[in-house]
């Protein structure tokens, strides 16, 4: 069961992206307003507004936390063609309105000529280092050589992926087996540009990000992307948001000792889903990728549940094939109404279940042959 | 007859005629002007002055009024203004401080008709009365407005705003007289045209300069403002007091302001440096453009529309030296793109929320799908006036807690705090591990441990009782696989899962058979191994087993194994009674490959902290199986995992634990405090307790007068401190220091 708790966000405009923190505490709003709101989680379980400022000089696309190692530190992204760091300071503030704790910008990144479209940090193994994407194609990676100085960054490299920029994931995998590599999305809905999401890889020797894989099936505009938490696993796991659902899995191919190419992929789409029956805007993993939520036009979240097809993983006989996603779809939340908590959807319930056991056993089988 | 056509397209908005076109211009415009039907367009700048038709298809040049041999410094225009009223008459303003009328009637090539060099400096604007043929309005760089009747030859009056340069002026819709004039200090006056000693009115409207202002088209008294401070104000000029009604915040100082013909809340917007797009806005809602328009490759710098009354073209000249004619239809709209949704999964498995309104109210009002048919177009959603639609929007933001425990991550947190990965016997830890992942209702986990426990420990440890109890467990095993799996799959793949477990059963079948012969010849060496193990255990009777242990009874191995094979009888027996399958003379690196595909299994399932523990646990057994870098991987992945959920020292137990040398040093960087010494102030140099200079112990309990042999707390603020202890009882009964320097001590 899920219970939905109703915050009074108060922001006057909407509201474009949620981002909890590494602790799941706290949490970032950002809207079209400007404004970026931090709600920080009481003992009760409540969300209390307790930073509310102006960011920007126009919509904010994105925020996004930092790892607490390198502080209370958060990123944002806005339609004013500026990226911008914010950090968090306690108990410094003379003005009494912000209470005790207020947020102070580090920086404004003002490379690109265009709306900057996402923002992330990169895994915490790589440093403090700063991704945005921008609405002119250009995938910026920005580094701060002094994790204590957080008003000095650099431009670390600049790749142009030739498309409209909309998302940006980082594969959060700290396997010194794999290189650093980040997945870009394009909201560009030609369908005639081709594959919408680029995979890009670091080659340790040219020190340079090079394409190592475009997905040419999604070539509708995509709005959202999401590597899985890679615990532990020899593959990775993306989830597009296009117009439907889709998970793909990319399986690094077994490199040559003394190669000095980009990694090949093997790449199986896992999963796709219609059931939104529209645009799909947000997709979002759990934090030990068993669950993916996603969530569409038809103003519902959408849970899927990965389940690991046991046969796989033993007929392969090696680990890294290993076990393979199958996904169903678990809870359909419909209705958000003001009441502060009220009991959605059930979680087992059968009639869904039974409604897609059908489904997937003959993917089962799929998988099986 | 051509002429009325395009009036009268241009009225009814359903059949806009034209497309979005461009020309190139031989040099920068500053400024561009229609006239009245909306034919011709001029188009004026330092080094251009010329006229160009508007066709259906592109745009035709049809006059240069730039015409001598050695173009005077009149003709460099920083503004122009085509007269609505009288076709023939254009007013620019020239750079020198010239105001220049041109009349296209004339017959010869200088078509210049009156000139009046009065102002000082640059003219940044003209302005022609709206109804009054003659009258002229200029503003200029020293400070002055002029009026000018057409018909004499100076001015007829001049307005000193006593503020600094004019930057526009504009005579209002609504009100004969009224102009209102905008200033580099950020001030706005309204005048009386018949009374130039004083102004009306006026206020500050921005911070910094005012570059532009224009008058609500339909006489309502609205005066929208654009500022270098970025911003755009639209004022209620009916009240006594002027009211800003609105003010919508762009991404650049604001150069231009035109209201949009028939849309009562819409006003375009270009920008003076950076930014080179053409912003349409709602007014209402301030915060992202309607639409903008992209072409021009340099800044704006001048925006009229096509006609007074048609909102479907816009006329746009740059410093890029192109003129662009603009089709509403073709604007991108950035709201289109906009994200109307945030979604992010929570640490707890709660989902944060946030939705436009309208999603989820028609959701809500919305039936359930029809049956069969599910598949709505998108545009089925769209209501019909999207204007309206854009200007009233608002998020919901909810939380979704999820009460169930598996989704909860609880299951992880109590699992990490209560396993035990060290300090017992391997038995024991097994034994230990599998009841708290009994406790925790992951039977599947459990089980996996008691079987660890049997593959990996010598079987002389099952006499315990506790051994007992895990076989009772272990009769029921294929049975509890199945139900186990059952709840993870959550209702899927239960046949598969269990043919899985058959399958593994199966497997371990064949290894066995295969493996019972050859299995002295292929792992004789860590036969030896374990069997040292076994005897080792059975020895000292107590804790894990160290590498040391291991190598000091090499030795012995013969004696050992000769051991192992009279083992008692009877608990041999109860094994082969639950689970035939596990003879005890199996060496357990025979089970290895199992463990490794098992581990891998858990680890790609998402479960990285069973293949870390297992891995732990087991050490030596089966750390060789598995490569460095997996078990890297896994390390790193649990501790991150370990430290989102704040479970530090149990992150700080697995680094310790692990054998890799890449985790194993996690814990070992920054580990030095430099510390100065209490009495003298200096930094302490050497190790122990006294400080070299003073030779007084520096680090004192505050409160016992000891020297502190381990942990030491102090408070930041006085320096004092002492045994934690000991403080922390102190600050039960007092908040002030307890050296007595009446320090209010703070700890964290």
């Amino acid at each position: 069961m899920f219970v939905a708790r109703s915050i009074a966000a108060d922001h006057k405009d909407l509201i474009h992206d949620v981002s909890y923190d590494f602790h799941g505490r706290r949490m970032a709003t950002c809207s079209s307003d400007q404004s970026v709101k931090v709600w920080d989680k009481s003992e009760n379980g409540e969300w209390h507004c307790t930073a509310s400022w102006k960011t920007h000089s126009g919509s904010v696309w994105r925020v996004t936390w930092a790892h607490p190692e390198f502080g209370q530190v958060l990123a944002s992204c806005s339609f004013d063609r500026t990226a911008a760091v914010w950090e968090e300071i306690v108990g410094e503030s003379n003005d009494k309105q912000r209470g005790l704790s207020h947020w102070i910008k580090r920086t404004t990144l003002v490379d690109s000529r265009t709306s900057v479209t996402d923002v992330k940090f990169a895994p915490k193994h790589m440093g403090l280092m700063l991704t945005t994407c921008s609405a002119d194609g250009v995938v910026r990676i920005y580094e701060a050589p002094d994790v204590m100085n957080l008003s000095q960054w650099s431009l670390q490299h600049e790749i142009s992926c030739k498309l409209s920029c909309s998302c940006i994931s980082w594969n959060p995998s700290s396997s010194r087996a794999h290189p650093p590599m980040f997945a870009v999305g394009s909201d560009d809905s030609n369908v005639m540009y081709g594959g919408k999401v680029q995979i890009y890889e670091y080659n340790e020797n040219t020190r340079k990000y090079a394409k190592a894989e475009t997905l040419m099936t999604v070539t509708d505009a995509v709005h959202d992307i999401a590597f899985a938490p890679n615990l532990g696993r020899s593959f990775h796991v993306l989830a597009i948001a296009t117009k439907d659902v889709r998970i793909f899995k990319l399986v690094p191919m077994r490199k040559e000792s003394s190669s000095t190419g980009s990694t090949k992929f093997e790449v199986q789409i896992v999963a796709q889903f219609d059931n939104h029956n529209s645009q799909v805007w947000r997709v979002s993993w759990n934090i030990t990728s068993t669950l993916l939520a996603s969530s569409g036009d038809d103003g519902c979240v959408r849970l899927w549940k990965g389940a690991s097809s046991p046969l796989a993983t033993l007929t392969a006989g090696h680990s890294c094939t290993g076990s393979c996603y199958l996904f169903t779809m678990l809870v359909v939340s419909s209705t958000v109404q003001t009441d502060t908590q009220q009991v959605l959807c059930g979680f087992c319930c059968r009639s869904i279940r039974d409604k897609f056991s059908k489904e997937l056993k003959h993917s089962l089988q799929l998988d099986l042959w | 007859m051509e002429k009325m056509s395009r009036v009268s397209t241009a009225l009814s908005s359903s059949a806009v005629s034209g497309r979005t076109m461009f020309c190139h211009l031989d040099a920068p415009a500053n400024a561009i002007s229609v006239c009245r039907d909306a034919t011709q367009v001029v188009v004026a700048g330092r080094n251009i002055f010329k006229i160009y038709a508007l066709e259906e298809e592109q745009f035709v040049e049809k006059l240069n009024l730039r015409v001598g041999r050695k173009p005077s410094l009149n003709f460099s225009c920083a503004d122009v203004m085509w007269h609505q009223m009288e076709e023939n008459l254009l007013a620019t303003a020239a750079t020198n401080g010239a105001v220049v009328t041109w009349n296209l009637g004339k017959p010869s090539r200088n078509k210049q008709d009156q000139l009046f060099t009065e102002h000082k400096r640059t003219v940044n604007k003209v302005c022609f009365h709206p109804t009054e043929v003659y009258m002229l309005l200029s503003g200029s760089q020293d400070g002055f407005m002029k009026c000018f009747d057409l018909r004499k030859k100076e001015s007829v009056s001049t307005f000193s705003g006593q503020s600094e340069s004019v930057r526009d002026v504009q005579f209002s819709m609504k009100d004969y007289f009224t102009f209102a004039a905008s200033f580099e200090n950020g001030n706005v006056q309204l005048w009386d045209i018949r009374r130039p000693d004083r102004y009306e009115r006026m206020f500050t409207a921005h911070t910094g300069p005012v570059f532009c202002c224009d008058w609500h088209p339909d006489d309502r008294g609205w005066l929208a403002t654009g500022g270098r401070d970025k911003m755009v104000k639209v004022w209620d000029m009916t009240t006594n007091r002027a009211k800003e009604i609105y003010c919508v915040q762009t991404i650049a100082s604001v150069a231009r302001v035109k209201w949009r013909p028939e849309k009562k809340f819409h006003l375009a917007t270009c920008s003076m440096m950076v930014d080179h797009n053409i912003y349409v806005w709602d007014i209402r809602r301030p915060f992202i453009p309607f639409a903008t328009f992209e072409e021009h490759k340099d800044v704006t710098t001048g925006i009229v529309w096509r006609h007074q009354h048609d909102p479907h073209f816009l006329l746009s000249g740059s410093k890029d030296s192109t003129l662009y004619q603009h089709m509403f239809k073709d604007a991108t709209c950035p709201v289109d793109k906009a994200n109307p949704e945030g979604l992010c999964f929570g640490l707890f498995g709660d989902l944060a929320f946030a939705a436009k309104e309208s999603l989820i109210s028609s959701d809500a009002s919305r039936k359930p799908y029809p049956g069969g048919d599910r598949r709505y177009p998108i545009f089925f959603f769209k209501k019909p006036d999207p204007t309206e639609q854009f200007a009233h929007v608002s998020s919901v933001l909810s939380v979704f807690e999820t009460d169930l425990d598996s989704n909860r991550m609880d299951w992880f947190v109590k699992t990490a705090q209560l396993y035990l990965l060290s300090g017992k016997p391997f038995a024991e830890l097994c034994d230990h591990n599998a009841k708290v992942a009994q406790e925790l209702k992951r039977p599947q986990v459990s089980t996996t441990w008691t079987m660890l426990r049997i593959m990996f420990s010598d079987p002389a440890n099952l006499t315990t009782p506790v051994a007992n109890h895990s076989l009772s467990k272990l009769g029921t095993l294929p049975l509890m696989n199945s139900f186990n799996l059952k709840e993870i799959g959550a209702g899927i793949g239960t046949e598969s899962r269990l043919e899985r477990s058959k399958g593994e059963i199966r497997q371990d079948n064949m290894h066995l058979e295969a493996g019972n012969s050859t299995i002295s010849n292929n792992n004789e060496e860590n036969e030896e191994t374990e069997g040292s193990e076994g005897q080792a255990e059975y020895m000292f009777g107590d804790a894990e087993l160290d590498d040391d242990d291991l190598y000091s009874m090499e030795h012995d191995n013969q004696t050992v194994e000769e051991q192992e094979y009279t083992l008692p009888q009877e608990s041999f027996s109860l094994i082969s009674i639950s689970q035939p399958l596990f003879s005890p003379h199996l060496p357990a690196s025979f089970f290895c490959p199992i463990v490794r595909e098992m581990l891998s299994y858990y680890a790609e399932q998402g479960d990285v902290q069973m293949a870390v523990s297992v891995l732990i646990v087991l050490g030596d057994r089966i750390r060789k199986e598995i490569d460095d870098l997996t078990q890297e991987h896994w390390y790193m992945s649990y501790i991150d995992l370990l430290q989102r959920f704040e479970l530090w020292n149990v992150s700080n137990e697995v680094i310790k634990l692990s054998t890799c040398s890449a985790i194993t040093c996690l814990n070992q960087t920054s580990t030095t405090l430099h510390i100065n010494c209490s009495n003298c102030k200096r930094p302490m140099s050497n190790k122990g307790w006294i400080c070299d200079r003073c030779h007084q112990c520096a680090s004192v309990c505050a409160v016992c007068h000891h020297v502190v042999k381990g942990l030491f707390v102090w408070c930041q603020g006085c320096s004092h401190g002492g045994h934690l202890e000991h403080i922390m009882n102190w600050l039960k009964s007092s908040a002030h220091c307890p050296a007595g320097c009446g320090h209010l001590c703070e700890y964290t």
